[in-house]
């Protein structure tokens, strides 16, 4: 499947599952802008698009300020033209120093809305205009299987956020779907980046029985318990479907959350 | 993308069955046409073949345990493995349902005994093949009608949840042994079910009295699909040929509405 020439935003983009979404999106042909708080690591990512034979371009951007996001689309058009893609990778566990606490705080919550949520509508409203003028885009939100269900232990707020995160992709497939505009979500299950070295450290601090462990062997211990298929997942796995969804094989899908997470969530 | 790749597709002598092997050997996989009507399982294979991959033709009834078996081992025997399987072979009713405003204990029979067991029955003969090779990719076609209950075609729409729940069960119980499976719901095709589908609508929806077929399916085209267009047998294979490649080798128990955005679930 390839995304010749295609013009692709990613929010989040300097590491972690966006880090993978980019590398991915760049081997298929696509043209990449990475958006991130981190203007070195989006550099350090545009700089591998390019030894894929890419145009790209990197836009420090933090989406929960519409403002940011506005900056990050009119960056985009001036330099290409056109976008073609939004994924909205974007996202966080909490405000700063989140691992550490047991509960979350009021700011915790604050935080992953703030990110997680409105974040994903800011860079919406602000591509928006320019799809609906061509008649013609394709979005890609990610959310997580922490969003299929609620959860009783200190990440409540961020399985909160990223439920939400879902319920804003139905709404905005709907929304843009007569401007032939496709929405679509994707939920990854367990993968090893810095936020889950976050959520391992958060699980070793708060179980006596853990506390031996490395996050790493946390992590490894949790797939093997709770994935059927009995690997981790990888942020080019997430890269793979969304480069699905922003292909013309699947220009009839829309308004869907897609798991991947080697079986195990249903919905 | 699927070179080398040897895939089974029941019901795949015509309708979204044969764009699924048409889209699939594209891709390069050589395609196992699985039908009852033998006769166009032969012509189906050999417009396959115009693509430059291996296709052969067998009749098969999914109702019938040993034609599948038998099956299993012809492709076996020709190609030494089993890759892929679709199962997509699947009826609304018993033959002339459409013409009852009811649905009767015969199309309840035969709508559990294709859609259902008929999945059941072609994974007891293939599902061994894809263990002991610790790999394969199962895709289900389900329908959007099985994601939620409505008057129009109960025994339909039941047989298709069920699709849906048993490709869960399938895949935790196939995961083990890096076995892949997933469905697909398409929604709103133009195919000679739908034909029959439409005939129904118009006899129970005062809304859709009097309409032709095509015209009660373009009337649910404007009402309920988002992106205001049918959707058609080459989005279904092109949903299969992606659940099938390494692209997706950490998706399994899903079930993807290809629909337009009708169902959100």
């Amino acid at each position: 499947m390839r995304l010749d020439e295609k013009v692709a935003i990613v929010t989040g983009g300097a590491g972690g599952i966006g880090r993978g979404i980019v590398k991915v999106l760049a081997q298929r042909g696509a043209n990449v802008v990475i958006a991130d708080v981190d203007l070195n690591g989006a550099k350090e990512a545009a700089a591998e698009a390019e030894t894929l034979g890419r145009e790209s371009l990197a836009v420090q951007t933090d989406v929960s300020d519409v403002r940011s996001t506005d900056g990050m689309i009119a960056n985009t058009l001036s330099v290409f033209g056109r976008v073609d893609i939004l994924v909205n990778n974007a996202g966080l566990g909490g405000a700063p120093e989140w691992w550490t606490r047991d509960e979350a705080t009021e700011g915790d919550w604050d935080a992953v809305y703030a990110v997680n949520v409105q974040g994903i509508v800011h860079s919406i409203e602000s591509v928006q205009d320019t799809m609906m003028n061509r008649m013609s885009g394709k979005i890609v939100n990610i959310a997580s299987i922490a969003g299929r269900g609620g959860s009783a232990g200190p990440l409540a707020h961020y399985a909160a956020s990223k439920a939400a995160a879902v319920n804003v992709s139905q709404a905005y497939a709907l929304r843009l779907a007569p401007f032939n505009i496709n929405v679509n979500c994707i939920c990854p299950g367990l993968i090893w980046t810095p936020l889950w070295e976050k959520i391992s450290k958060l699980h070793i601090g708060r179980d006596t029985d853990e506390e031996s462990k490395t996050p790493r062997e946390y992590f490894e211990e949790r797939v093997q318990r709770s994935v059927p298929l009995g690997r981790e997942q990888t942020p080019e796995d997430i890269g793979k479907l969304a480069v699905f969804l922003c292909s013309v094989r699947a220009r009839n899908i829309t308004g869907q959350a897609i798991n991947v997470d080697g079986g195990i969530y249903f919905s | 993308m699927l070179n080398d790749r040897l895939a089974v597709i029941t019901g795949a002598a015509t309708g979204i069955g044969r764009a699924i092997g048409m889209i699939l050997a594209s891709e390069g996989a050589d395609i196992v046409i699985a039908d009852l009507d033998e006769e166009a399982a032969n012509r189906t294979a050999g417009e396959i073949g115009e693509k430059g991959v291996e296709t052969m033709a067998i009749v098969a009834d999914v109702r019938n345990p040993r034609t599948l078996k038998k099956m299993a081992d012809a492709v076996r025997d020709r190609f030494g493995k089993i890759d892929i399987l679709v199962n997509n072979a699947g009826v609304a009713g018993a033959p002339g349902w459409y013409e009852h405003p009811e649905s009767r204990e015969e199309d309840w029979l035969a709508c559990y005994e294709v859609n259902l067991k008929g999945i059941v029955h072609t994974v007891s003969a293939v599902a061994p093949v894809m263990k002991e090779q610790r790999r394969g990719k199962i895709v289900n076609i389900a329908s959007i009608a099985g994601r939620e209950g409505r008057p129009a075609l109960p025994h339909y729409s039941a047989s298709k949840a069920a699709v849906i729940n048993y490709t869960q069960s399938l895949a935790l119980e196939l995961a083990p042994f890096n076995v892949n499976v997933n469905a697909v719901c398409p929604g709103l095709l133009w195919t000679p079910m739908w034909e029959q589908v439409g005939q129904r609508y118009a006899q129970i929806n005062p809304s859709y009295e009097g309409l032709e077929s095509r015209e009660v399916f373009d009337r649910m085209i404007a009402d309920i699909i988002p992106l205001g267009r049918e959707q058609t047998p080459g989005d279904i294979g092109d949903c299969v040929a992606f659940l099938v490649s390494d692209d997706a080798e950490n998706i399994t128990g899903q079930a993807i509405n290809v629909d337009g955005g009708a169902f959100l679930r």
